[in-house]
């Protein structure tokens, strides 16, 4: 591996890096284990039948109130399509880097704070008023120009921030990937309360051009929201074909692609690594920033939404394998969709518990990877 | 190989906890308990985080979610405002909930021990966010403000009136985790772990069931995150998810770090440190417009978090016995011996 | 060689720790450059802590409350501000000859084992004699009993609104001088059920302790007078997508009322827009958060309509109000002005206004503090110290005052901010609701308090109208 030369030059990584020697050869290992071909175990058996339990209580659930079923699908699925755009540029940086960007959801967070700020100032159409600092931008109005343009612009500069912080904290220890994921917490940390003092504790959103509809009707007297049902999930889809256009089709992917399997031979083809290395992180803060601007108009941006994120980012990549860019589109919808159910469908009679639809998720985790460990689509390192 | 394994002397052991030993008699209520017993159970949590870490090439987020059982479990046998208030006797509390925690820890290993290196630190990560929306959501057990005022063993009295009981308590506590940690350490047990940590392939061609092996340690760590989890309980009078939240858990990762992921003792390094930094950062902080301040302790913290893991992975004892290197020649820190690329390093 | 190495990193820190343990008693100023003007004068000096959020959820309040506080030493002690930062602390207050100092601005972040770590730190280092604060409601769940193991000090809460800091801790020496977050919800089941004739309403909330302690009072008068509520809809805690929570809102139901606070606000009404074309605020009703000016200016123009209810009005015209805002925009400016009918800042400031009468009672003597308690629970407020309302205590300390009732109305005053139109007065809105709330009854939950006709509130049918400005 790349970084393996630079080590020897740090003896202060001490026990740190012992742990990431450790976790190369238990990943060959595991690999091993992981590409066995499959059994028919207890536990698939068993995970098995409750898969088809659940289908069978989602279609009981469906056919007694199609509409609300129709609603909740597509709540799951708009919102499978917000953390995909996330969890993707997170995926991407691990596969080719094996950086675990901690500091991601924060990078979300800036992305969407930053696209506030600027149609805030830019764009706001004065409503009159006395100007004073509680002027608010509810009853303002905003054309395309005013969600677009802050958008580019917030989402190019995550990305420049993203690449300095890799040249700046990440480059120089590149193999220890333990110590990447502490630095990157450190800085989410750090960003966390910067963000907090610079734009408050209370929830802000970004305005949708005033001239697209709040709704659009579906068959069947469904409505849902334009901007989630439309703009997120065509921009979560357009990304997905870039992205997989980007992998499969150029020179870059295949880099990257060869970077996933083997960093040690990509370098030693001569190939600049370190450039390859920049544009992924480039890309990767890119696609968070992107998703804090998509996620601020779609649903709001205040403290807590960066760890958040996160973590979403962290179940999507651990559900579908780490690096793999179809595991994270599984792995957000499983997510999303598993958080839309359970939200509304964890009734059995008198019985409510909706409450707890959140540990479904982490159910469908513990699932998932008492089956595979690396994640549906994982492939050892 | 067994490089890590702790050098601490004995009189030096002894000169501290004498040394610790009469921390009442010098400083005010206040210090004995908001900055002395606090670090010694945060340090507890902690050294359950470096003993997997150093040992068992382990770094593991999931210790605050097993505090939390435990603290959550003791806090609801026992009579309290909130909660099932079952009302055990807090001895007969104290043990179930060590046992429920350790029960949860044994589950959580079982899944985990498979994963390793960062896979291992999200998974666990993930364990320790389940434990505290599970608290959060499941409010007949958290009591829908936390669960207040729990019967506490006599033995540590009125920690509200008189902390010194409570601290003892958790001194002695402290030394026998550090001695007992360091005891498995050099016993077949941990050695065999440290080799697992370094040569998990050779160990695996030896006969070791590392799964199994990694299960035990993770078990094991899970039963010293418990003990501090019960502490947490006996020193703040309350538990609330929100004691166990993400920040917490962010927190004591922290203070392993700060401390030193390779040495035992940075655990109570570390702890101390984030308590003094915690207390009276708020004091020495300048105000510089919204970016510092006395509001600002996170920024503070975040800083010094990140200072460390650039400068020295090892923490402020790795730090230490760095700055010690330089004049005499030490055997510095344990991990320099095996500095030379692992052969899986190369595999990959 | 080792142990001797280790033995020095150790004393270090501990050294460290004595220095910075020991210290504190040489320097009284606290965190956040609390006024350091008085003396080490022992007696002639009154310490006080100032304990409030500066992280999580509340975190924007932390200057609205500490401006509150602060104006209140500015308006009866003699106080200035250090700076148009009111965390910088004030300068020359003094009460019956005795200076107050400010040990320090603590801020905690809406958890209780943080607000407890703050206010030791407060009382037992810096020595603060009497603590005002927290912020919310488990944070004072948490006070108040700390406050019970600790008599020989004094503590008057902030805004914390959980009902059972006064109901069932019952504290000696805790005091709040607002109405709990149950009370604040007094009046709007009368007004949902005679006026706007709801029978049946559904409720919808966060799934936390004061969402519940809110949905509580509403519950508790709907019921009493013969509403129904068919369906209680709970959003896990920390959701951020209402969608799903939307969408089992039942259509049979006149109304709603909305648990929902601070930061799910937002997403709520989007979300509803989103899903039912319109947030049809005629049906709804909301808590304490919807007509504060900080969420106001996030939402407002989204809620016009809405109906909701505090202990403070915007818009009142009366000269005490008045003069109430113009003091603060003197002080701090108009931003945090603009935020006095804020209950944030609004609950610190009485909180301030009945320490300095406790104090003037005993004559600035706290050598015995069961006098200044004494004092305290007999302290009323009225005037300029309570401008939107007469405020006297219960026997658990717990505030009896006016309620009102206010409708969220399109922006009146130019600033493209929705503003709020108050249009009842509730009297006299006690903390039991005329017995209901019982410290024996079970705290307000998901299923509690049960919908039941009983005895109403003393209140209900005695709302007068009121109408300011026009």
């Amino acid at each position: 591996m790349s970084g393996s030369s630079q080590t020897p030059l740090d003896p202060a990584a001490g026990g740190v890096t012992d742990a990431r020697g450790a976790t190369a050869a238990e990943e060959a290992v595991e690999a091993r284990a992981a590409g066995a071909p499959r059994r028919w175990t207890v536990t698939r058996v068993a995970l098995g039948l409750v898969a088809a339990v659940v289908v069978v209580w989602l279609v009981v659930k469906a056919s007694e109130d199609l509409r609300q079923f129709a609603v909740v699908s597509l709540n799951g699925i708009t919102l499978a399509a917000l953390f995909f755009v996330v969890a993707s540029g997170f995926t991407l940086i691990f596969g080719l880097m094996r950086v675990v960007n901690m500091a991601h959801g924060s990078l979300y967070l800036l992305g969407g704070y930053l696209a506030l700020e600027m149609q805030d100032s830019w764009f706001k159409e004065e409503v009159g008023g006395l100007g004073i600092s509680l002027a608010g931008e509810a009853g303002a109005e905003y054309d395309l120009v005013g969600w677009l343009v802050p958008l580019v612009l917030a989402t190019l500069i995550i990305g420049v921030l993203g690449v300095i912080m890799q040249q700046v904290f990440l480059r120089w220890n590149q193999g220890q990937d333990l110590r990447q994921a502490l630095i990157t917490i450190a800085l989410s940390v750090i960003f966390a309360d910067q963000m907090l003092a610079a734009f408050g504790g209370i929830s802000k959103d970004i305005k949708t051009p005033t001239d697209w509809p709040e709704s659009i009707a579906l068959p069947g007297d469904v409505r849902f929201g334009f901007f989630r049902g439309v703009i997120v999930l065509g921009a979560a889809v357009l990304i997905g074909l870039l992205l997989w256009w980007l992998i499969t089709r150029t020179r870059f992917g295949k880099i990257v692609r060869a970077g996933v399997d083997d960093r040690e031979m990509v370098s030693a083809l001569g190939i600049n690594v370190q450039l390859v290395f920049a544009a992924a992180f480039f890309l990767g803060a890119v696609l968070a920033g992107l998703g804090g601007v998509l996620g601020g108009t779609m649903i709001s941006l205040a403290p807590g939404e960066d760890t958040s994120f996160l973590l979403n980012s962290l179940i999507v990549v651990i559900i579908g394998g780490m690096g793999s860019l179809a595991g994270a589109a599984i792995g957000a919808l499983a997510l999303g969709l598993v958080d839309a159910y359970g939200d509304v469908y964890l009734v059995f009679g008198d019985t409510d518990l909706t409450n707890y639809s959140i540990l479904l998720t982490f159910a469908l985790l513990v699932a998932v990877l008492a089956v595979r460990p690396l994640g549906l689509f994982g492939r050892p390192a | 190989m067994t490089a890590s394994v702790g050098r601490t002397s004995w009189p030096a052991l002894g000169v501290v906890v004498a040394a610790a030993a009469l921390a009442p008699l010098v400083f005010t209520d206040f210090f004995v308990s908001v900055i002395l017993t606090k670090s010694l159970w945060l340090g507890v949590a902690a050294a359950s985080l470096i003993f997997l870490s150093a040992y068992g090439g382990m770094v593991s987020l999931a210790q605050v979610g097993i505090y939390g059982v435990a603290g959550m479990t003791f806090a609801n046998l026992v009579v309290a405002d909130g909660g099932a208030a079952a009302a055990w006797s807090p001895w007969i509390a104290t043990i179930a909930a060590i046992v429920v925690a350790v029960a949860v820890g044994l589950f959580f290993g079982v899944i985990a021990a498979r994963s390793v290196g960062i896979y291992f630190l999200m998974i666990t990560l993930a364990f320790s966010v389940l434990v505290y929306y599970f608290f959060s959501q499941v409010t007949q057990l958290s009591g829908f403000g936390g669960v207040n005022n729990p019967d506490l063993p006599s033995l540590v009295g009125q920690p509200g009136q008189d902390p010194a009981p409570l601290y003892y308590t958790t001194l002695v506590v402290a030394v026998l985790v550090f001695l007992g940690l360091r005891y498995v350490s050099r016993a077949p047990f941990g050695l065999a772990l440290q080799g697992l940590r370094d040569e998990p392939a050779r160990m695996r061609a030896l006969g070791f069931n590392v799964t199994r092996h990694r299960i035990l340690a993770f078990t094991l760590a899970a039963f010293i995150a418990a003990v501090a989890g019960v502490l947490s309980v006996w020193y703040n009078g309350r538990i609330a998810p929100g004691s166990i939240n993400l920040a917490q858990t962010i927190d004591i990762l922290i203070i392993a770090v700060i401390g030193g992921l390779y040495r035992l003792e940075g655990a109570w390094v570390g702890a101390l440190t984030y308590a003094l930094l915690d207390n009276y950062s708020r004091e020495w902080t300048p105000t510089v417009g919204d970016v510092l301040g006395a509001e600002r302790f996170n920024t503070i913290l975040g800083v010094v978090f990140l200072i460390i893991v650039l400068l020295s992975p090892g923490g402020l004892v790795g730090l230490w016995e760095r700055v010690r290197g330089l004049g005499g020649r030490g055997p510095g820190p344990p991990g320099e011996v095996a500095r030379e690329p692992a052969p899986a390093e190369a595999a990959k | 060689m080792k142990g001797i190495r280790l033995l020095a990193l150790i004393g270090a820190v501990l050294a460290l720790g004595l220095v910075a343990g020991c210290g504190d008693d040489d320097d009284g100023g606290g965190g956040g450059g609390g006024g350091d003007q008085a003396a080490e004068g022992g007696g002639d000096t009154i310490k006080v802590g100032f304990l409030s959020d500066c992280e999580g959820a509340f975190g924007s309040f932390f200057e609205p409350t500490a401006s509150g506080f602060n104006q209140a030493l500015i308006d009866k002690a003699g106080a200035k501000p250090a700076s148009k930062k009111p965390s910088e602390g004030v300068t020359g207050a003094t009460v019956a000859g005795k200076q107050i100092q400010i040990v320090g601005y603590g801020c905690s972040d809406g958890t209780a084992d943080k607000a407890i770590e703050e206010t030791r730190r407060l009382v037992e280092q810096e020595g603060a004699d009497i603590l005002v604060g927290p912020l919310s409601g488990d944070e004072g769940i948490a006070v108040a009993n700390y406050a019970k193991d600790h008599p020989d000090k004094t503590f008057i809460n902030g805004i914390a609104g959980a009902q059972d800091a006064t109901l069932k801790v019952q504290a000696p020496n805790f005091f709040r001088y607002h109405p709990d977050g149950a009370q604040w919800s007094a009046g709007l089941g009368d007004y949902a059920y005679n006026e706007l004739g709801w029978k049946r309403a559904a409720i919808i909330g966060d799934d936390y302790s004061f969402p519940y302690t809110s949905l509580a009072g509403f519950v508790a008068e709907y019921c009493a007078i013969g509403g129904k509520i068919t369906k209680r809809i709970w959003a896990p805690l920390g959701e951020k997508d209402y969608s799903s929570y939307i969408s089992q809102i039942p259509d049979d139901v006149d109304g709603l009322y909305v648990g929902i606070g601070g930061s799910g606000l937002i997403n709520f009404v989007k979300q509803y827009k989103q899903q039912r074309g319109e947030v049809d605020t005629d049906r709804m009703m909301g808590n304490v958060f919807w007509d504060d000016p900080l969420v106001l200016k996030e939402v407002g123009n989204d809620l016009v309509g809405g109906t909701t209810s505090a202990m403070t009005a915007a818009d009142s015209d009366d000269p005490d109000v008045t003069a109430y805002i113009d003091r603060l925009r003197k002080s701090y400016g108009k931003e945090l002005a603009g935020l006095g009918p804020s209950v944030f800042t609004y609950g610190y400031y009485t909180a301030g206004q009945a320490l300095i009468k406790g104090l003037e009672a005993v004559n600035g003597d706290i050598s015995d503090q069961k006098k200044l308690q004494a004092a305290l629970a007999k302290v009323r407020l009225s005037g300029d110290e309570a401008p939107y309302g007469d405020v006297r205590l219960d026997e658990n300390h717990q505030a009896i005052s006016d309620v009102f009732l206010k409708r969220i109305v399109k922006d009146k005053t130019g600033d493209g901010v929705a503003d709020v139109a108050t249009f009842r007065r509730i009297p006299e809105v006690n903390q039991t609701f005329g017995g209901f709330f019982t410290a024996e009854a079970p705290p307000p939950d998901r299923n509690n308090p049960t919908c039941e006709k009983r005895q109403p509130p003393p209140w209900v049918g005695k709302a007068e109208e009121v109408s300011f400005g026009t």
